[in-house]
């Protein structure tokens, strides 16, 4: 009864507390994909995500209503690092959406805008209140029609901002302050102290935005990177509120020290980081749920990298897996450079690749099940193999169009005035000079389970063998290679197919054998793919990549660093005359693509269980001459 | 324009020493390669070129059936009779000045191998179906250009190709000359101009990573013209600037925002 009674009340004050306008609500989610463009082309960088920002803690005055409430800690604001936009994940501080919505498009403005010295922490807070007011006074010189909007909003947000709470006379004069510089900006240089932060800006940029603060460098020592690739066995859903939290990354304690309370003084609240075991129920989903709320309720979440990792949800290989005697090594230790985004410059001789290829003295059938899909596929590819036929009524032939001429001839005769027609037919071959080298992804991530009884590395098994299945007739002149990568100085490549090999019983062998292992290395991959292809002399020479997700490595080769390294790579590619194009399967992805790919250098497969049968397809509409 | 005797001579404002390279080139009988993006400004330049040298310019925009028999020429039949006529190559080289393929890549393959022979130091171009060899005169020069940003997958110039060629490379104009260029071409006023031109640029950041291509300088002039003759500046743009660069409609609308950043909402 009185846990009835106690939700009612939070019910009650919650709602009293709560000045949001719900039915006006914009959400990111909606507008994202214009936002992102609008962002970039006011100047934000390309490489950005956007993101749902962290709510974090203002440590303003609170109203009387959000006191009793427990609510209003949390402000969701706007800011920037390294490899994301952050913006509010929904926008329902107008009662007019359209509002909100220009809220949003100000937000993208003022962040793809930046000044010098553009660190938040050096700033303090006056620097932020003068950055501020600077940012938006050129924000509007450089698009002047953003004023009119941007008055609007203040206009709408001045009238929120004078509530009804009691001031005291310091916080009177900065709201004052506040108020000034938003509609004048840079009018006002001092903003006057207070006991308490100034009350946020929601048309400003963070104040003080949180930066994920790794206390622990990530290592790149070897024992630490042993783990391997933890991810749950099972694919899940995650239906549930995904909010974003602040986070910070602490030294694991090694806990041989136990639990010795120096502060004897202080008590330590639940949120605070201490190496105990915690109790943990069985029951996963239970266990999620509770983890969940404990979240919500703390101010930070402590992150360390622990050793032990928990039974059952994890896959690792330890060390390299035996060194299968059935594969052999074709060239090992080739040095290729690695693009370092943050230093601007190409690291020589950084990464190694090992080509290796598996051997095996069986012949390799297809697959009974591909069969009729594979004839079907040979018979639409057919129209690819090269077939002299003749053109007729050209203007330009080897031999008079007979038909045209009697044609033209007899209307003449008729008293007809005719124009002059094109008497003539060619022999004509649709020529075509293309070698293909198709670069699939071997990675641990393929291991994941699609459906009961398939894996991406199966789908992409089956795709591989279609794919060979439809070529072999074409006359083009392909190649397959998978690739996987363990840090910098083992980057695997499997050979299953080389230009100069024909599609037999060894490469199906090859290709029946293929498996997942370690992670993903993009760009060295797409160096050493590019070279391979290069040596081939043919007219046009398309590198295909095919892949189930981000570039990413053991080492800092992930996020962002990962992104421009392949990015570097594709370029260098494209400059030696190479075509590529990229197919993924990763039905999250799409932001980062078309900053690698370029816009019309990718493909997203949505339904990977598809992927078989689409890729001859794909494979046939890129090359075909629209002509 | 003005009315003096330069007024036959279009507008052309420089970017670099593009002018004495091409002077140079064509003083010494090389052929030239433009590559840059569309509309900025490639086919303008050779028509103020070849007004400045005053020599005739054979223009040929190159689209996918062209093949080598349109450059060259090719029979006609008459009254009893067949008549050759020659193409535009043929006429060029057999009177002298500037033939110009625009968008060479979109050509047939074997019209190439028609140009090649005019591209090395014989300089000739070999007329099988009359059996003539035509060789050039001094003041023929081939020009040929293409636009390596427009990525297809079957398109491209061969290596082989490009090796002939001096090239030069266009790109857009800076900000303060594009907006001059703009007043010239079109008579409207500075803060106008120079608000298009922001736009512009701004749209060109987002080529590749949104766009297949940026915003040219032709569609700016062709926008200030519709603003200039009245029409309402942000519909001007929607017309003259979002709706050619994008078919999809939530791009649109995005590059609308951006629109309205410039001119307000």
């Amino acid at each position: 009864m009185e846990e009835h009674v106690g939700q009612l009340w939070d019910k009650l004050v919650t709602r009293l507390s709560d000045k949001s306008y719900q039915e006006a609500s914009i959400s990111l989610s909606e507008i994202a994909k214009p936002l992102g463009i609008f962002f970039r082309a006011l100047g934000g960088d390309n490489a950005l995500r956007i993101v749902e920002s962290t709510a974090t803690q203002h440590y303003a005055k609170r109203n009387w209503k959000h006191r009793i409430a427990g609510t209003g800690k949390y402000i969701e604001l706007s800011w920037q690092d390294e490899d994301t936009l952050h913006l509010p994940k929904q926008i329902n501080t107008f009662a007019d959406s359209d509002l909100n919505k220009d809220l949003y498009y100000w937000l993208a403005a003022i962040n793809a805008h930046s000044l010098e010295n553009p660190s938040a922490k050096a700033r303090g807070l006056q620097g932020w209140f003068i950055y501020s007011q600077q940012l938006t006074l050129d924000v509007l010189a450089r698009f002047p029609g953003l004023g009119t909007r941007y008055q609007r909003l203040v206009n709408a947000y001045l009238l929120l901002r004078n509530s009804d709470e009691q001031l005291n006379e310091q916080e009177q004069a900065q709201e004052e302050a506040i108020a000034q510089a938003l509609k004048q900006p840079s009018s006002i240089e001092q903003l006057p102290v207070s006991q308490y932060a100034p009350k946020p800006v929601i048309l400003w940029p963070h104040p003080n935005p949180p930066e994920v603060a790794d206390l622990s460098r990530r290592k790149n020592s070897a024992e630490d990177d042993h783990n391997g690739e933890s991810e749950p066995s099972k694919p899940k859903k995650n239906d549930q509120e995904n909010k974003r939290r602040n986070a910070e990354r602490v030294d694991m304690p090694d806990g041989k020290d136990g639990l010795i309370l120096h502060r004897f003084e202080s008590v330590f609240g639940f949120s605070e980081f201490l190496n105990v075991n915690r109790s943990t129920e069985d029951d996963d989903e239970a266990d999620q749920d509770s983890a969940d709320k404990n979240a919500d309720d703390m101010d930070f979440l402590s992150l360390a990298r622990d050793n032990n990792t928990k039974g059952g949800k994890v896959k690792f290989d330890l060390d390299l897996p035996a060194q299968s005697i059935d594969d052999v090594i074709l060239e090992s230790d080739v040095l290729l450079p690695e693009w370092d985004y943050k230093k601007q410059n190409l690291q020589k001789d950084y990464c190694s690749v090992v080509n290796m290829v598996h051997v095996s003295a069986e012949q390799g059938e297809l697959p009974e099940r591909l069969r009729r899909t594979a004839k079907k596929l040979r018979h639409q590819l057919e129209a690819l193999t090269t077939k002299r036929v003749w053109h007729r009524h050209q203007s330009e032939g080897s031999e008079l169009d007979l038909d045209a001429y009697i044609n033209y001839v007899g209307e003449r005769f008729s008293g007809h005035k005719v124009e002059q027609p094109d008497l003539y037919q060619q022999l004509r071959s649709s020529e075509r000079d293309l070698s293909c080298l198709l670069l699939a992804d071997f990675s641990l991530s393929t291991d994941t389970w699609l459906s009961n009884d398939a894996r991406i590395i199966d789908v992409i098994r089956d795709s591989l063998f279609l794919f060979s299945e439809s070529l072999r007739n074409t006359g083009d002149q392909f190649s397959i290679y998978g690739f996987s990568s363990r840090n910098r100085g083992h980057i695997r490549f499997n050979t299953l197919k080389t230009f100069k090999e024909s599609y037999n019983g060894v490469v199906r062998s090859r290709i029946q054998a293929i498996k997942p292992g370690f992670y993903t290395r993009m760009g060295a991959a797409i160096r050493y793919a590019a070279m391979k292809l290069e040596a081939q002399d043919s007219q046009q020479r398309l590198l295909l990549i095919l892949t189930d997700g981000k570039p990413n490595d053991l080492d800092r080769y992930e996020g962002r660093y990962g992104v421009e390294d392949t990015r570097r790579a594709i370029h260098e590619a494209r400059a030696k005359g190479l075509q590529t194009f990229c197919i993924t399967i990763d039905d999250q992805g799409g932001e980062y693509l078309p900053h690698i790919f370029g816009n019309n250098g990718y493909t997203i497969i949505r339904k990977p269980e598809h992927l078989p049968q689409k890729l001859p397809i794909l494979y046939a509409n890129l090359t075909t001459d629209p002509a | 324009m003005t009315n003096d005797s330069q007024s036959d001579i279009p507008f052309y404002s420089s970017q670099g020493n593009e002018e004495a390279l091409f002077e140079h080139a064509y003083g010494n009988q090389l052929p030239v390669l433009l590559k840059g993006p569309t509309g900025s400004g490639k086919t303008r330049f050779i028509a103020h070129m070849a007004a400045k040298l005053n020599v005739p310019l054979y223009t040929v925009s190159c689209h996918d059936d062209l093949t080598a028999s349109d450059l060259v020429g090719r029979y006609l039949i008459g009254d009893g009779q067949t008549i050759w006529n020659d193409g535009p190559l043929s006429r060029a080289v057999r009177e002298g000045g500037i033939c110009y393929l625009d968008e060479v890549v979109e050509a047939r393959k074997d019209t190439t191998v028609v140009i090649h022979p005019l591209t090395d130091d014989r300089r000739i171009l070999p007329i099988d179906r009359t059996g003539e060899t035509l060789h050039a005169p001094n003041n023929f020069m081939l020009v040929i250009s293409y636009n390596p940003g427009y990525q297809s997958m079957m398109k491209g110039l061969k290596p082989s190709t490009r090796q002939r060629f001096i090239s030069m490379t266009f790109n857009y104009l800076k900000a303060a000359q594009e907006q001059e260029v703009i007043e010239k071409e079109t008579g409207i006023d500075a803060p106008m101009a120079k608000k298009l031109v922001a736009m512009a640029n701004a749209l060109r950041q987002l080529k590749d990573h949104d766009l297949e291509e940026g915003a040219s300088t032709r569609l700016l002039v062709y926008t200030a013209r519709l603003i200039k003759s009245g029409f309402d500046p942000v519909e001007a743009c929607l017309a003259g600037l979002i709706e050619p660069l994008s078919d999809e409609e939530d791009v649109v609308s995005a590059l609308m925002e951006v629109v309205y950043a410039s001119f307000g909402k």
